[in-house]
């Protein structure tokens, strides 16, 4: 990894300079709220954003994509290429990048790597960029607070300059291009540990720091509390559609009016709606809120770790702004402290 | 009715259907006709038998499928459905008032005697019928596909019609709507402690209302999964008035037993 500095009033031309030839896609401001969106100009961009209603994960995954083209007459696949935009993801949170790197996991690095999540993804670069924790974060629970990979630069603020963490050429060649970076100072360091340090410190001292969640989920598996805590979901699938790692799908064939071709068509699923678990036979497997909002909370928290070492939650905390029936990580965090202060008693 | 396989040769005569409108305003009916750029397409998949709304011509004794539209009112429009459902192999209901009640409904309290508060003692004409409390037609009869909304959406007609002609394997969806606006990353109107019934409605319309910065009025109808108890403990959460909640949500669902079930609870 190489390290530069560059001065915050060089990012107009860094901006600049990804968009001769990519896509730039930037936190801008929705209402009250944050969203990624296209940018034409950096004016438009508000790096110092709190979080977005959505996470990144739509440029790779999105809600609604064709996966190939049909002639239904001839029952035959016509020839079809999913159009990819090279694409630059300005201004990524740390837990965002690390979601990606889980998403790497199941769609990039495993046996079967799907060709059209790889293919946006490779047509990807990531500038990452720090932030204070809101609220609402607990990324730091997960590890997930810094990005140590997956990303093309990564923007340390340290007070109108940023040091830039570098790690692919083609992004290098970037900012070398559009920017004056330069090798930091000994200051410029110190600063990086002190700006790391206030972020440490800022997370809601709320939000109970817990060891050992993986083996609670199983120690409480049949706990009451998932009857209480599930027992109010909407079935609403607002927390899969904003959350950063889940990846679940539906595949979906939809013909033109004309019933003679058509397209299928992969669409986000999520195992909160009540029909994700309905089978052949008409048996859904999990009828109710409880097992489907447990469920969602184990694979988050138990299942995933156990197969690829790390937990699908990142703790960016979209979900707890999201799902109006307060249904969150941190609402179980709370029910182990709860648990662990009775059985101290 | 059994979807047809679009690429066998033996291709068996184009379905015979029928378009019936009961208790309604017809907007969905005319929503159909809205599909001007595919309607010929489309027509050119079913063999149209009768439709009320375009041609004078009486009903035939036989057809496949009844699409139906409008709320059940009258002993005619129940006895109509009944005999629609013994001759059709599948039954469509199309828009709120065919599958919640709708528009009809909101007039469902006190409706026998409604009548004669409009027109006198004596003075009902006869064009009323024998009504009967407005019910949605999946109250009368078994419905196959339902597509939903106030007035409904041109192209989900078609995609709907499509599923019943060649099968399909979009599986109905009971999930309801914030998701959706997650999606389309809309602001929620209960950050604004405003009312949006999105939380309790069935999803599938793509949450338009609220992409064009307007409340879900619910006209989706209430999803079978619609936990009303946690959504009125949201409402409180978020500073929105429960009996507003309550109120609105009986303009598309008065007749729904899980709102009875909700107010007899409270």
């Amino acid at each position: 990894m190489l390290y530069r500095v560059i001065d915050a009033g060089e990012l107009p031309a860094l901006v600049s300079a990804f968009m001769e030839t990519y896509e730039v896609v930037a936190p801008v401001k929705r209402g009250q709220s944050y969203a990624f969106e296209a940018v034409e100009s950096f004016d438009e961009i508000e790096l110092d954003y709190p979080t977005t209603i959505a996470s990144p994960k739509k440029y790779f995954l999105p809600p609604k994509e064709t996966l190939l083209e049909f002639d239904a007459r001839e029952n035959m696949v016509a020839d079809f290429a999913a159009e990819i935009t090279p694409r630059v993801i300005f201004g990524a949170h740390a837990c965002d990048i690390n979601a990606l790197n889980r998403l790497d996991l199941v769609f990039k690095d495993g046996r079967y790597p799907d060709p059209y999540y790889v293919a946006r993804r490779e047509a990807t670069l990531v500038v990452g960029v720090s932030c204070m924790p809101h609220e609402t974060c607990f990324c730091h629970l997960w590890g997930s607070d810094e990005a140590r990979f997956g990303y093309d630069l990564f923007l340390q603020d340290i007070g109108g300059k940023y040091l830039v963490s570098i790690s692919s050429v083609e992004a290098a060649n970037i900012l070398e291009a559009a920017c004056n970076p330069r090798v930091a100072t000994d200051a410029e360091r110190i600063e990086f540990r002190h700006a790391t340090r206030r972020r440490q410190a800022a997370f809601n001292p709320d939000i109970p720091s817990i060891q050992e969640v993986a083996m609670l989920m199983d120690a409480f598996h049949k706990d009451p509390f998932w009857d209480e805590l599930g027992g109010r979901c909407l079935s609403c699938t607002a927390c899969s559609a904003v959350c950063p790692t889940c990846f679940c799908f539906d595949i979906q064939d939809a013909l033109d009016p004309d019933g003679e071709t058509g397209r299928r068509e992969r669409v986000q699923d999520a195992c909160t709606s009540p029909q994700f678990a309905l089978v052949a036979g008409g048996h859904n497997f999990r009828p109710d809120g409880r097992g489907r909002v447990r469920h969602r909370m184990y694979h988050k928290l138990n299942g995933f770790l156990a197969t690829h070492d790390h937990m699908l939650c990142v703790g960016c905390g979209r979900c707890v702004s999201a799902c109006k029936a307060n249904i969150n990580p941190i609402e179980v965090l709370k029910f182990f402290e709860r648990k662990g202060t009775e059985d101290a008693q | 009715m059994e979807g047809r396989c679009i690429a066998c040769e033996e291709r068996p005569a184009p379905p015979r259907v029928v378009v019936v409108g009961l208790a309604s305003c017809f907007g969905c009916q005319l929503q159909v006709t809205n599909a001007e750029a595919h309607l010929v397409d489309v027509l050119g998949q079913i063999d149209l038998r009768y439709w009320q709304l375009a041609s004078s011509d009486p009903m035939p004794e036989d057809f496949d499928v009844a699409v139906i539209e409008g709320a059940v009112t009258t002993e005619e429009s129940e006895n109509l459905v009944r005999a629609l459902r013994e001759k059709a192999s599948t039954v469509v209901a199309i828009g709120a008032c065919a599958t919640t009640a709708g528009i009809p409904g909101m007039a469902a309290a006190g409706f026998l005697s409604r009548p004669v508060e409009v027109y006198g003692e004596g003075g009902v004409p006869a064009a009323c019928g024998e009504m009967v409390s407005p019910r949605p037609v999946s109250a009368v009869v078994d419905v196959d596909c339902e597509v939903r909304c106030c007035p409904i959406d041109t192209m989900d007609f078609v995609d709907a019609l499509q599923g019943v002609l060649h099968g399909s394997n979009k599986a109905p969806r009971s999930s309801t709507m914030c998701g959706d606006c997650k999606r389309n990353e809309t602001e929620c109107f209960f950050a604004q402690g405003r009312l949006c019934l999105g939380l309790v409605t069935q999803a599938g319309c793509g949450a338009r209302c609220v992409n064009l910065g307007r409340p879900c009025n619910g006209c989706r109808g209430l999803s079978p999964d619609a936990n009303l108890e946690s959504a009125r403990q949201a409402c409180g959460r978020y500073g929105v008035p429960v009996e507003g909640f309550d109120r609105a949500l009986e303009m598309f669902n008065q007749t729904n037993p899980a709102l009875e079930d909700g107010r007899a609870s409270r």
